[in-house]
């Protein structure tokens, strides 16, 4: 049973800043409401002091889709349908695009938003490897100012970000990815549909010639939060670009999860498996580039 | 609270309590039980509804979330006595077994019939993986969906 609540449903982004301002106390934002309400129905704790929902996802200032000279800003209100069916979307940020497309259901992915994927750090939300990979920023609002930082910086631990409770996410930063990067997003989970991922990685590789100018990994569901590994990356960045070099990158990620999870009881299953997946992708990528 | 709304071609206008969701009002106090309730968590797809034209699960949907929505559910997509053509080939092809699932698939059937008049086998089971059927083991519902797209472009 969802436990009783007052509705607020404010007519403008202001006006919904204005609400939360005053009143955060006691206040669950909703927008797509695909993690909030099944949280609510099980009587999830996160929501055992909630007085008012607050519901943003008619908001129309938080759906749109604009290119400027830094790149694309999205709107945090955007369904996963909407960014798996946008053509700008999956042809510049193709790895979103699939993990949006694989995100549920279609029935959740006509509801859920971009942002709504991440305020809640779950480790499973299939768009932050993708959105990691691409430097993405997140641009907040409060009543009183406004903010921007990266994605990395706003994910803090497993359940907490860097926004305060009067603050709402307004929008996502996408930078223009220069030419010559190709990319690959893997996802694993117990079955095709509304399945939560076991794994995820997303990989952006650019290699000139045969040197590794640039690798970007990230992973989801297999780490605590999902987070990029800036040590392997610069390890192999300047390398020259071969098979054996992926192994052993693939290799290196292995032991990078390892060391920040610990042993776990899926740690002999999964591990194998996401240092394959990478070596796949690494493979396909540079023989892709072949002619 | 008072929610307004279009539903299946008729304004309405409800007063009922914020926390109830969008399937607990169509049930309850509309009585349309058409639509089902499996789960109740949004991985069952059972309480599928349209909300402008698009699939949702209406157990994922606060009452207040739908202000000024169209809404279709199974009861909508009738011409009253007469059957939607994708309802008769969900006969003809055995694709009702318990039938609880039934509505639900029928109109993530529907939404995408018609965003994609002409979809693939492939793009007919992506658009009802959100549907359990613990039944027909979906062949028989993606040879339901198959019949009427083929029935739509010989017309």
């Amino acid at each position: 049973m969802i436990p009783r609540f007052d509705f607020v449903r404010p007519r403008s982004l202001d006006e919904a800043l204005k609400v939360l301002g005053e009143n955060s106390g006691a206040m669950t934002v909703i927008a797509g409401g695909t993690d909030v309400i099944p949280g609510m129905q099980q009587g999830d704790a996160r929501f055992w002091a909630t007085q008012t929902v607050l519901d943003i996802h008619h908001l129309a200032e938080l759906r749109s889709i604009v290119k400027d000279g830094a790149g694309w800003r999205l709107g945090a209100g955007l369904t996963f349908s909407e960014i798996a069916a946008h053509a700008h979307i999956r042809a510049e940020f193709p790895l979103l695009a699939s993990a949006a497309a694989s995100i549920g259901s279609m029935q959740i992915r006509n509801r859920a938003t971009l942002a709504g994927n991440f305020v809640n750090n779950a480790a499973c939300a299939d768009s932050v490897p993708p959105l990691l990979v691409y430097d993405a920023r997140v641009h907040v609002r409060s009543l009183t100012g406004e903010r921007e930082m990266p994605l990395a910086e706003f994910l803090l631990a497993p359940n907490r970000t860097a926004l305060a409770r009067d603050e709402l996410v307004t929008e996502i930063l996408l930078p223009a990815v220069p030419q010559g990067y190709a990319g690959r997003f893997y996802k694993l989970g117990r079955r095709r549909g509304i399945a939560v991922s076991r794994i995820t990685l997303a990989l952006l590789l650019k290699v000139d010639a045969t040197l590794v100018e640039d690798v970007r990994i990230a992973s989801g569901a297999v780490t605590p939060i999902g987070a990029r590994f800036p040590e392997l990356e610069s390890d192999v960045r300047g390398k020259s670009a071969s098979d054996n070099l992926w192994a052993s990158l693939a290799q290196d990620l292995g032991n990078a999860v390892l060391e920040r999870t610990g042993l776990r009881w899926s740690s002999p299953y999964k591990l194998p498996v996401l240092q394959q997946a990478l070596f796949g992708m690494l493979c396909d990528l540079s023989s892709a580039r072949r002619p | 609270m008072t929610v307004r709304f279009t539903l299946n071609g008729r304004p309405v206008s409800i007063s009922t309590a914020p926390h109830r969701r969008l399937l607990d009002v169509l049930r309850e106090e509309l009585n349309l039980t058409g639509t089902k309730e499996g789960c109740g968590i949004g991985e069952c797809g059972a309480c599928t509804v349209l909300v402008n034209g698009k699939a949702v699960n209406s157990c994922l949907v606060l009452i207040g979330q739908i202000e000024s929505a169209i809404i279709t559910t199974i009861e909508g997509i009738a011409d009253g006595a007469n059957l939607q053509p994708l309802q008769q080939n969900f006969i003809r092809a055995g694709a009702v077994q318990c039938g609880f699932c039934t509505p639900g698939v029928i109109l993530s059937a529907y939404a995408l019939l018609s965003e994609n008049p002409q979809p693939t086998e492939e793009q007919v089971a992506a658009a009802i993986s959100g549907n359990l059927c613990r039944c027909t083991g979906y062949k028989q519902i993606i040879e339901a969906v198959m019949l009427t797209a083929q029935e739509r472009s010989a017309e």
